[in-house]
């Protein structure tokens, strides 16, 4: 071992950990798509209080925004091959990647919910009266009418969980995952050198934030280009 | 695999004599964080000249990464950095001297600043400018105005944010387990080893952290009713 601190290393870690950063966008990108399904789906039960489901969706809902992520991936880690082997499927030798997907899409999903709900809940209800009015049955009127006004209203707030869940993905590590932070980890093992491997890291993070936000901004300025000015207030 | 569910009570109690430094690591980062916050959304509302860039970057970098880097550049850089600056000035200090907690508590605090910032931010930016000019018109100057009329409504609308950061922090206390602080979660992993009885222990975690969050959701409408009291509509 070298120097306490090097700095020069930081440029060193930076490309071996930019190699993982692909697990780390597989992990995003699988955990939003799902979480979408999973949103839309719990969205749509809520807004028509369909019963039971409506009461199963709050609380599920209630349970993942009251409890910590890192106790939800361990929930997900120990609990769901424990379910699934009362059916007999035998999942405790699956990739732990799966189960970080899982986790994520879940945790994803509640909170999409929330958004959608509150984005359909804001688009007045004249528009679905307007789209009667022209003929159209109830889907036509939600998918063509509603539903593309709920998601301009909700991207905001979308592209902000978006990149909170990018951020949490960073604790996938602690149930063995080799994203970056788990390369990291072996990388500290091997060279004693903590504080550089972390600084590394913050910075390929701080990067793809930034770089999150811009492709964000630009996307929301695309989708809010027929609005008036008064409406969209961006920066 | 079974589950169980006797145990759950077991790591219950087990678990639960870790909520005071849970609290602990939630509440006096959130204090720091409010004094942090409140000063660096004013810098950056007021455009302090230079101030207001190193705010800017803060506030950029601390909600860019994630909140463990802030721990671990805590962690193992201010060991580094207070036993340089021991040696050069001969100070003695050891930073293997100093309990951990206090490094945990340092990354918290600048991270709930920074997330405090832009609440603060938005809150005194939605007063609107004629209730200043009014407190001017009775006489109060610029201080007076900010902290009696702008900044009591300010953190009355704020209060909907405090409580989503308030509960937001409550669940990050639980990454100080990764350097081994024993609050709930570093508390529910010693009990799920110890036993080896692994989903119990953080059933019993979570259910604690669920019950914690919706009590304080409870207070939050509670304390939103009372101070947006001043707010009732009526005669308009």
């Amino acid at each position: 071992m070298g120097r306490a601190f090097d700095p020069s290393l930081i440029v060193d870690f930076i490309p071996t950990l930019i190699y993982y950063l692909g697990v780390t966008l597989k992990i995003l990108a699988a955990s939003v798509l799902l979480g979408m399904v999973i949103g839309i789906a719990a969205a749509i039960l809520r807004l028509f209080r369909i019963p039971a489901l409506n009461q199963i969706v709050i609380l599920y809902i209630s349970f993942i925004r009251g409890t910590p992520i890192l106790i939800q991936l361990f929930l997900v880690f120990y609990g769901l091959p424990a379910i699934l082997i009362f059916i007999n499927i035998d999942i405790s030798r699956m990739d732990a990647l799966y189960f970080v997907i899982i986790t994520y899409a879940l945790s994803n999903g509640a909170h999409f919910a929330e958004i959608f709900r509150g984005a359909i809940k804001a688009v007045d209800y004249g528009q679905t009266e307007a789209a009667y009015s022209v003929g159209m049955n109830n889907s036509q009127s939600f998918f063509r009418i509603v539903l593309p006004q709920a998601i301009r209203i909700a991207f905001p707030n979308i592209a902000n969980s978006i990149i909170g869940s990018l951020k949490d993905t960073s604790l996938a590590f602690t149930i063995g995952v080799m994203d970056m932070m788990g390369r990291g980890e072996t990388l500290i093992a091997a060279t004693a050198h903590a504080l550089e491997v972390y600084l590394s890291l913050a910075v390929i993070y701080y990067a793809v934030v930034l770089l999150f936000e811009k492709i964000f901004r630009l996307y929301e300025n695309r989708i809010n280009r027929h609005q008036t000015v008064d409406v969209s207030v961006t920066g | 695999m079974t589950i169980d569910i006797p145990f759950i009570w077991t790591a219950f109690k087990e678990i639960i004599r870790a909520l005071p430094i849970t609290l602990i690591l939630t509440i006096l980062p959130l204090l720091a964080g409010f004094i942090i916050g409140l000063t660096v959304a004013l810098i950056r509302i007021y455009k302090v000249k230079f101030l207001s860039r190193v705010a800017n970057g803060y506030v950029s970098f601390f909600r860019g990464t994630p909140i463990i880097m802030h721990i671990m550049l805590i962690y193992f850089g201010f060991p580094l950095l207070i036993d340089q600056i021991s040696k050069k000035f001969d100070l003695g200090i050891q930073s293997n001297s100093i309990p951990i907690i206090l490094f945990v508590l340092t990354a918290l605090s600048l991270s709930a600043g920074a997330y405090l910032s832009e609440i603060f931010r938005s809150g005194i930016i939605s007063v609107s400018n004629g209730q200043m000019e009014a407190a001017y018109s009775v006489g109060m100057n610029s201080f007076q105005a900010m902290t009696r009329i702008v900044l009591p409504q300010a953190i009355a609308q704020s209060i909907p944010n405090f409580t989503n950061i308030f509960i937001g922090f409550l669940h990050t206390s639980s990454i100080a387990f990764v350097v081994s602080q024993k609050e709930m979660t570093g508390a529910a992993n010693i009990v799920a080893s110890t036993n080896l009885k692994f989903l119990e222990s953080f059933i019993a975690a979570g259910l604690i952290y669920w019950g914690l969050t919706i009590i304080a959701e409870g207070l939050s409408f509670l304390i939103e009713k009372k101070a947006t009291a001043y707010n009732r509509g009526g005669v308009q």
